[in-house]
């Protein structure tokens, strides 16, 4: 029975986990619509773009290889490999015995990689240019992410998912100024994450692009979820709960994600959208506070 | 196995008057067949052997012996050797590919089966004779490495005895003296694990990617965390850490910048060694603080990256065989070869892979051992060492996340988008048995990857037993005790979604339209067919530039030029009469 339940939730996660993403895509622009004084375009804008562009007839080159037929894919089962890995409205799923962080960590690097291969194998020199400064930023950004997730399993004393929502749930995530700073580079991180200009409509056409752009809202979702999972589990159930449990879970996890797309479009309509060559000093101060919290959490609990 | 060392060193004298053919199969051959008795010595658990050679003086003769951590090291570097000489021993210039061969083959062999220093000491001098000393270009500053490992035996060598490592077992150094010994053996095999090799050769790099490296790595373990953990100072396992930790980013860099395929491909194998150093260190401070799962996790990410030194000897072979192909080195003259070498581009794939620490790849489950490793490691020795702990995880986070980035930039500008010269649109894949060789290595490093507990359990149980304490949590399929990483449900996982994904693509398909080559609306300039290569990616700006010191160092004054210089031969007769001495006093006190 337990399985059972186990298996449902998660059937449930990924579910509301793709419908999600191109709501919160929708969400997000006309939050940011409206801040700005604008009416804002409808929250169900993405999902008519791709059926639109689910329709259209695909546009293939001689040149190009079985890489390009299959990164579309490629970065959109990442994209859910890392959703179903990341919990959001209840622990204890069926797959939470493979979500570790440094996993979730790797599918995301990996789901930048994907579209970078597409560029090259495209040959175009803007997509080419793009994919590079894309790899340039990756570096420091996939270090920055291993050092919180490092700083995060000195805190939790391993790389579990649900061990550190746990522990966070129970305030044994010491200490709180390590926590507070590994927050912080997680938040930069996101915000890098989404002022870089989507490469997506460069590289592919018709239902390529519908299904790449699917991939890079799950991928955006991916990361609020983390950080809100990480940090702020509040409201989060588990599967043995059932469905009253998981009702309020869903509700918490939406209020939670409403909360970040506020954050993050008010941040956008005050500060602009962060310029391109601001990215690399974002991302190094981000990598710092990463080895920062690991130091804070390593000498608060040294013994000389 | 103690007549292999010689039979390789026969060959490689004989190397230049054998018949054309007959060097390499006979290389390939006694590869094989060493292959064959370690691999069968590892699975039969063989018990320890040591044998004394009646060579050298009375009281410094020669000793071999074969345990559980050289068996095991001894699979790896023949399997390596083997595919070497299959791929890289014929052609025009096999002689002198068969004698180097042969010679690092036989200087490796002697360094893992060493009993003693100065067999040890024989065996790297061999081996980096054959490597370093090309008859064109010779670096014979890499002969200073054999003698500062000789020197670091001797210093851990109890004084008035003989620099046998049974002796260093039984009776430990001084801290001073063991100390001492420590960081000499580690600036020695960082030297042997950065050191560049200053020319290009497909057999050499590729012998240094598959043999030396690992045997670097070996007599690390041998000497820091066998022989001589008794007296092991936390001072050491810093030191590792952080010279590995160094060795790595600027290695990880310079894969990611390097303008050559082979020199990128060098690279790579060389950053997977920087990460494997900062794992033994990490491994010592855990034994010494008696934590032996937080050993095992660094152990066995250690052992991990020495098995990737299948996926670097993969990956350099390719990379050679793609240039030889393509007419040229230069990554901007490369390009589109995934379509023209479609085996060879597939093989180096497959290596690229493994080294590029994604999940489901072998360097991402050694990656994931060593993190494992710093969360359980000690949180003793107060705020430096602690902070040596921090900038080590720091470390490997910036080595990983750029071999990432390098294997990226070798897959995207060399094997994808299109040629960039007739030369390259003009290459022809590679047939015969190197072809088979090259596919096999892929498939080997892939199924490690997704499997590295079997891997770990067939050669390396004892080894984890032996110098952590434990081999608890190599049992099961997740890596490491507890709730650990899985590779194959993770790979099973990512085959589901992108199965789905694909599944929903194709599944109304429709009929695309064709375009030309040049969608982006602009023809080629005339003259260039194959397109301006300053409008394609040329594998330039994939790192982050290294920031400039805002310093400005002050002018030194000119000094007087010499008036003599000491002749060459000289040189080495001083260096030579120092090891002496230092041989002499170690053994005569």
């Amino acid at each position: 029975m337990s399985l059972l339940l186990a298996l449902l939730a998660q059937a449930l996660h990924v579910g509301l986990m793709l419908l999600a993403a191109p709501l919160l895509a929708g969400v997000e622009s006309w939050l940011t619509g409206r801040l700005a004084g604008l009416r804002g375009t409808p929250p169900w804008q993405p999902m008519h773009e791709m059926a639109r562009l689910w329709r259209k007839s695909p546009i293939s080159q001689d040149n190009l290889t079985a890489v390009s037929a299959i990164a579309p894919a490629g970065e959109l089962g990442l994209a859910l490999a890392a959703a179903a890995l990341v919990p959001s409205f209840a622990t204890g799923m069926a797959l939470s015995p493979l979500a570790d962080l440094l996993v979730i960590a790797g599918l995301l690097a990996a789901g930048r990689l994907v579209p970078a291969l597409a560029a090259f194998d495209l040959g175009t020199a803007p997509a080419g240019v793009r994919a590079q400064d894309a790899a340039r930023l990756g570096v420091p950004a996939e270090a920055a992410l291993i050092l919180v997730v490092v700083a995060l399993g000195l805190m939790a004393g391993g790389f579990g998912t649900d061990q550190v929502v746990t522990q966070q749930q129970d305030g044994l995530m010491q200490p709180a100024a390590a926590l507070v700073v590994a927050l912080a580079a997680m938040l930069a991180l996101a915000l890098a994450e989404a002022s870089q200009p989507d490469p997506h409509e460069l590289l592919f056409n018709g239902p390529d692009l519908a299904i790449a752009l699917l991939a890079g809202w799950l991928r955006r979702l991916v990361w609020i979820d983390l950080i809100s999972a990480l940090f702020l589990p509040f409201g989060m159930s588990t599967v043995a709960a059932g469905p009253l449990g998981w009702l309020l879970g869903v509700l918490a996890w939406a209020a939670k994600l409403f909360f970040f797309l506020s954050g993050f479009a008010a941040v956008q309509t005050a500060l602009g959208r962060i310029p391109r060559h601001s990215l690399p000093d974002l991302l190094g101060v981000a990598a710092l506070l990463g080895l920062l919290a690991a130091i804070i959490v390593l000498a608060s609990t040294s013994a000389v | 196995m103690a007549l292999l060392p010689p039979a390789f060193l026969l060959l490689a004298l004989l190397a230049g008057i054998l018949p054309s053919g007959t060097g390499a199969r006979a290389g390939t051959g006694l590869s094989v067949l060493g292959f064959l008795l370690s691999l069968a010595a590892v699975l039969a658990r063989a018990r320890p052997a040591t044998l004394t050679l009646p060579l050298g003086p009375p009281s410094l003769p020669l000793h071999l012996a074969l345990d559980a951590l050289s068996a095991g090291f001894l699979v790896l570097v023949l399997a390596s050797a083997a595919c070497v000489i299959t791929v890289e021993g014929h052609g025009a210039d096999e002689p002198a590919a068969v004698r180097a061969g042969a010679a690092c083959i036989a200087g490796v062999l002697l360094i893992l089966l060493a009993g003693d220093g100065m067999t040890l000491a024989i065996g790297l001098a061999i081996a980096c004779a054959a490597i370093w000393l090309d008859p064109a270009q010779p670096q014979p500053a890499a002969l200073l490495i054999p003698l500062a490992l000789l020197a670091a035996t001797s210093l851990l060598t109890p004084a008035g005895f003989a620099p046998r490592f049974d002796t260093i077992r039984a009776a430990p150094p001084e801290v001073m003296e063991g100390t001492g010994g420590a960081l000499l053996g580690v600036a020695g095999v960082g030297a042997l694990i950065a050191l560049p090799l200053g020319f290009r050769s497909p057999m050499r790099d590729a012998l240094h990617a598959g043999m030396l490296l690992p045997a670097a790595l070996f007599t690390l373990l041998r000497l820091v965390l066998d022989v001589s953990a008794a007296a092991g100072q936390p001072l050491w396992g810093e030191a590792m850490m952080l010279v590995g930790g160094v060795i790595a980013v600027c290695q990880g860099w310079i894969a990611g910048a390097a303008r050559d395929v082979d020199v990128a491909a060098g690279a790579l194998a060389r950053c997977q060694a920087g990460l494997a150093m900062a794992g033994c260190g990490l491994a010592l401070r855990c034994r010494l603080a008696d934590l032996p799962a937080g050993a095992a996790d660094a152990l066995a990410g250690v052992l991990l990256l020495t098995m990737g030194g299948l996926a670097a000897t993969l990956v350099t072979l390719a990379s050679h065989r793609l240039a030889a192909g393509a007419g040229a080195y230069r990554l901007s003259r490369l390009g589109g070869l995934l379509g023209l070498m479609p085996a060879t581009a597939a093989a180096a794939s497959g290596g690229l892979l493994a080294l590029s620490c994604v999940p489901s790849s072998l360097g991402f489950a050694a990656v994931w051992m060593l993190l494992r490793a710093v969360i359980a490691a000690p949180r003793t020795g107060g705020l430096p060492s602690q902070c040596v702990l921090a900038l080590t995880a720091a470390a490997i986070a910036a080595a990983a996340a750029l071999a990432a980035t390098a294997t990226l930039r070798l897959a995207g500008i060399v094997l994808l988008s299109r040629p960039r010269t007739p030369q390259a649109a003009a290459a022809r894949d590679i047939r015969g048995p190197p072809r088979t060789v090259l596919m096999g290595l892929s498939g080997v490093v892939a199924a490690i990857g997704v499997l590295p507990i079997p891997a770990l359990s067939l050669l390396a149980r004892p080894v984890l037993q032996e110098l952590a304490g434990t081999a608890a949590g190599f049992d099961g399929s997740a890596v490491g005790s507890g709730t650990g990483y899985q590779p194959l449900p993770v790979a099973a996982l990512l085959g589901l979604c992108i199965g789905l994904a694909l599944l929903v693509r194709f599944w109304r398909r429709r009929e695309a339209r064709p375009a030309s080559a040049w969608l982006d609306g602009r023809q080629p300039p005339f003259g260039l067919p194959f397109g301006d290569p300053a409008a394609q990616a040329a594998g330039r700006g994939f790192v982050p530039a290294v920031p400039r010191l805002p310093l400005r160092l002050p002018r030194w004054p000119a000094l007087p030029a010499w008036r003599w210089r000491l002749p060459q031969t000289g040189l080495w007769l001083i260096l030579l009469g120092a090891a002496a001495c230092l041989m002499v006093l170690a053994v005569g006190e």
